[in-house]
C-alpha cells in the first residue's frame, strides 16, 4: 500500500496545483472535454453554434433586402430568421442550464477530492505517527504541537504533516519561479511585467572568485 | 375550405363554411375595416338565420356606416334582415365593476380595510384583466342570445391583438385566483363573514363559485378560437408599405397564438382608366401595384386575396354597403 507520507504530499502537491491553475479554468476544460464525448449533450453543444451562425447569416441577408421593393422575399427571411431565433434561444438557455448543472458538480467532485479527501485522512490517521522523533531532540511543549491534535506525544500528526508538505511545496514553487525569473531576466508579473530586471553589480564579487 | 391550389380571389369560401361562429376582422386604422366588416355581416346575413355585428374599436363607426344609432345592446339593422349590431367599448375596467356594486360594495371593500386594498390591488396588477372583463362581460352576452355568426369588427392592430389574447390572460389570471382561494379561502370568508358578508347578501363562497364559473366560460371560448372550424382572422389592409409590414407580422402573431386566417381583404385598390389624365393617380396605382405583386406573390398560395376597389363616394348607409358587398364575392373588374 502507499505509504501515507506519500499519500499526503500527492493530495498536497494537487491541491497546490489545481489552486494554481484556477477554478474557472479547470471548469471551463472539463466542459471542452465533455463536449468532446460521443454523448447526445454533447452534440446538442455542437448544434447550437450551427444554429447561431443560421441566425446570424439570416439577419445578414435580411438587411440585404429591401423590405419596400422586395417585401415578399423579406418577409419570408423573416420568419425564418424569428423561427431559427426563436429554437436557438430556447436551446441556448438549455444549454445554459446544462452547463450550470454542470459547473455544480464538478465543483462538488473538486471539493469531495481535495478538501474533503484531506480532512478524511486527517481523521482516518488522526491517532497514527507518521513517523517518530529521535527522543530528546526538542522540549515537551514542542513534542505536543508537533502530535498535535490526536497523534501519540512524540510523533509527528497528520496534520502538522499536511502543513509542512504543503509549505514545501509552496516554497519550492516559488524558488523555482524565481529561479527561472532571474535567468530569463525579464519581470514576469506585477505592473512593470515584461521589463528587464535591473541587478546592481556587487562590487568585488567577481574579483573574489578569482582569487 | 383552404384547399385548392389555387386560392379563389373573393370571401366566398368563407361565406361557405357553415361551421363558422366567430369572424374577427382587423387592421390598421383606416384601411376600411368598418366598411369591410359591415360588408361581410350583409353578405353573411343572406346565407345565415341570424348574424351580430360587434365593434370593438373605441371609436366607433357602426353608428356612423349604416347611418343609425347603436349602442351597448343588439339592435337589429334595418334594412337587413338577419342582422344585427352593438358596439362595446373595451375600456370598462374592474373599478366600473366596483361601483356598479353601488356605495355599499365601495364600504364593503374600505370595511375590509387591508384585505379589501389587497385584493383590488391583486385585480389591477394582473396585466389585462380589466379589458378582459369586459370582455368576458360581451361573451356572457352573446352566449345567452345564440347568434348563429358572430362578427367582431375590432380595433387597430395592437387592441385587435390584446383582445385577442384576453381569453388567455383571464385564464391564468383565474387559475391563479382560484389557487389562491383554495389556500386562504377559509381566513378570507372567516374576515368577510365575521363583518357581516359582502353586499347584497352573497357569502365569499358564491363569489369563488361565480369565478369559477367564469372560468370555465372562458376556457370554452379560448378552445373555439383557437379551433379553425369555428373561428377565422381577416386581415383589411391597403397596398403600402406599412400596412402590408403591420398585416404579415399580425398573421405571424396570430400563427402563434393558434388563431386561423385564411383571407385577406386589400382595400382602397385605384383602377385608372387607361386615358387618364391624373398624374397621382396613375403614379399612386404604379405603387400599389407593386406591392399588389408582392402580396400575391407571399400569401397567394395560403390565403384567399380579396381586392377591393377605391369608390369615388364614401361607403355609407345601407345601400351603399349592400353594393359594396357585392364585390367581396364577385372580384371586381376594373373598367378599361
Amino acid at each position: 500500500m502507499l505509504s501515507v507520507l506519500l499519500l499526503v504530499f500527492l493530495l498536497q502537491l494537487f491541491i497546490h496545483l489545481l489552486n494554481t491553475v484556477g477554478k474557472q479554468t479547470v471548469n471551463d476544460l472539463l466542459w471542452l472535454v465533455f463536449t468532446k464525448l460521443p454523448i447526445p449533450q454533447a452534440k446538442a453543444a455542437g448544434d447550437l453554434s450551427t444554429l447561431r451562425s443560421d441566425v446570424v447569416r439570416l439577419a445578414r441577408e435580411m438587411k440585404a433586402t429591401s423590405a419596400q421593393d422586395d417585401f415578399a422575399k423579406w418577409a419570408r427571411l423573416r420568419r425564418q430568421h424569428d423561427k431559427a431565433r426563436e429554437k436557438y434561444d430556447a436551446e441556448a438557455s438549455n444549454q445554459q442550464s446544462l452547463r450550470t448543472t454542470f459547473d455544480r458538480v464538478i465543483t462538488g467532485a473538486r471539493w469531495l477530492g481535495t478538501q474533503g479527501l484531506q480532512f478524511g485522512a486527517n481523521t482516518w490517521y488522526s491517532k497514527q505517527a507518521m513517523f517518530w522523533l529521535p527522543q530528546g531532540w526538542v522540549p515537551y511543549q514542542i513534542e505536543w504541537v508537533l502530535s498535535f491534535p490526536r497523534a501519540p506525544l512524540g510523533s509527528i500528526s497528520i496534520n502538522v504533516w499536511a502543513i509542512a508538505c504543503a509549505s514545501v511545496i509552496k516554497m519550492v514553487v516559488e524558488g523555482s519561479m524565481a529561479v527561472w525569473t532571474l535567468r530569463s531576466g525579464v519581470v514576469k508579473d506585477g505592473p512593470r511585467k515584461g521589463e528587464a530586471i535591473k541587478m546592481e553589480a556587487v562590487p568585488g564579487v567577481g574579483a573574489k572568485k578569482e582569487l | 375550405m383552404a384547399d385548392d391550389s389555387e386560392m379563389e380571389s373573393s370571401l366566398k369560401p368563407i361565406l361557405d363554411q357553415k361551421s363558422l361562429k366567430w369572424v374577427f376582422v382587423g387592421g390598421k386604422g383606416g384601411v376600411g375595416k368598418t366598411t369591410t366588416s359591415c360588408s361581410l355581416a350583409v353578405q353573411m346575413a343572406k346565407v345565415r338565420k341570424s348574424v351580430l355585428l360587434i365593434s370593438t374599436d373605441p371609436a366607433h363607426n357602426l353608428s356612423d356606416a349604416f347611418g343609425m344609432k347603436f349602442g351597448k345592446d343588439a339592435r337589429p339593422v334595418t334594412g337587413v334582415p338577419g342582422l344585427s349590431a352593438m358596439e362595446i367599448d373595451p375600456n370598462g375596467t374592474i373599478t366600473d365593476l366596483i361601483s356598479a356594486g353601488g356605495d355599499d360594495a365601495q364600504e364593503a371593500m374600505q370595511g375590509l380595510g387591508g384585505v379589501g386594498n389587497m385584493f383590488q390591488d391583486m385585480a389591477f396588477s394582473i396585466p389585462g384583466v380589466d379589458e378582459a372583463m369586459s370582455f368576458a362581460e360581451v361573451l356572457k352576452q352573446v352566449k345567452g342570445m345564440e347568434y348563429e355568426l358572430i362578427i367582431f369588427d375590432t380595433a387597430p392592430t395592437g387592441h385587435t391583438l390584446r383582445f385577442l389574447q384576453f381569453p388567455t390572460v383571464m385564464e391564468k389570471a383565474l387559475e391563479k385566483l382560484s389557487a389562491l382561494s383554495q389556500q386562504f379561502g377559509g381566513m378570507v370568508s372567516n374576515l368577510v363573514n365575521a363583518r357581516g358578508g359582502l353586499p347584497n347578501g352573497q357569502t365569499f363562497e358564491d363569489v369563488l363559485a361565480k369565478m369559477e364559473d367564469l372560468r370555465n366560460t372562458i376556457g370554452d371560448v379560448n378552445k373555439q378560437f383557437k379551433n379553425p372550424d369555428l373561428t377565422t382572422f381577416i386581415p383589411v389592409m391597403i397596398p403600402e408599405f406599412l400596412s402590408l409590414y403591420e398585416t404579415e407580422r399580425m398573421i405571424q402573431e396570430l400563427g402563434g397564438y393558434e388563431i386561423d386566417t385564411h383571407a385577406i381583404v386589400v382595400n382602397q385598390l385605384l383602377f385608372p382608366k387607361k386615358d387618364n389624365p391624373c398624374e397621382q393617380c396613375n403614379s399612386r396605382r404604379k405603387m400599389q401595384k407593386k406591392y399588389l405583386e408582392q402580396i400575391d406573390d407571399l400569401y397567394g398560395e395560403d390565403f384567399h386575396v380579396v381586392k377591393m376597389p377605391l369608390l369615388v363616394e364614401e361607403v355609407r348607409g345601407v345601400e351603399k354597403i349592400s353594393s359594396f358587398s357585392e364585390m367581396l364575392v364577385k372580384p371586381y373588374e376594373a373598367p378599361e
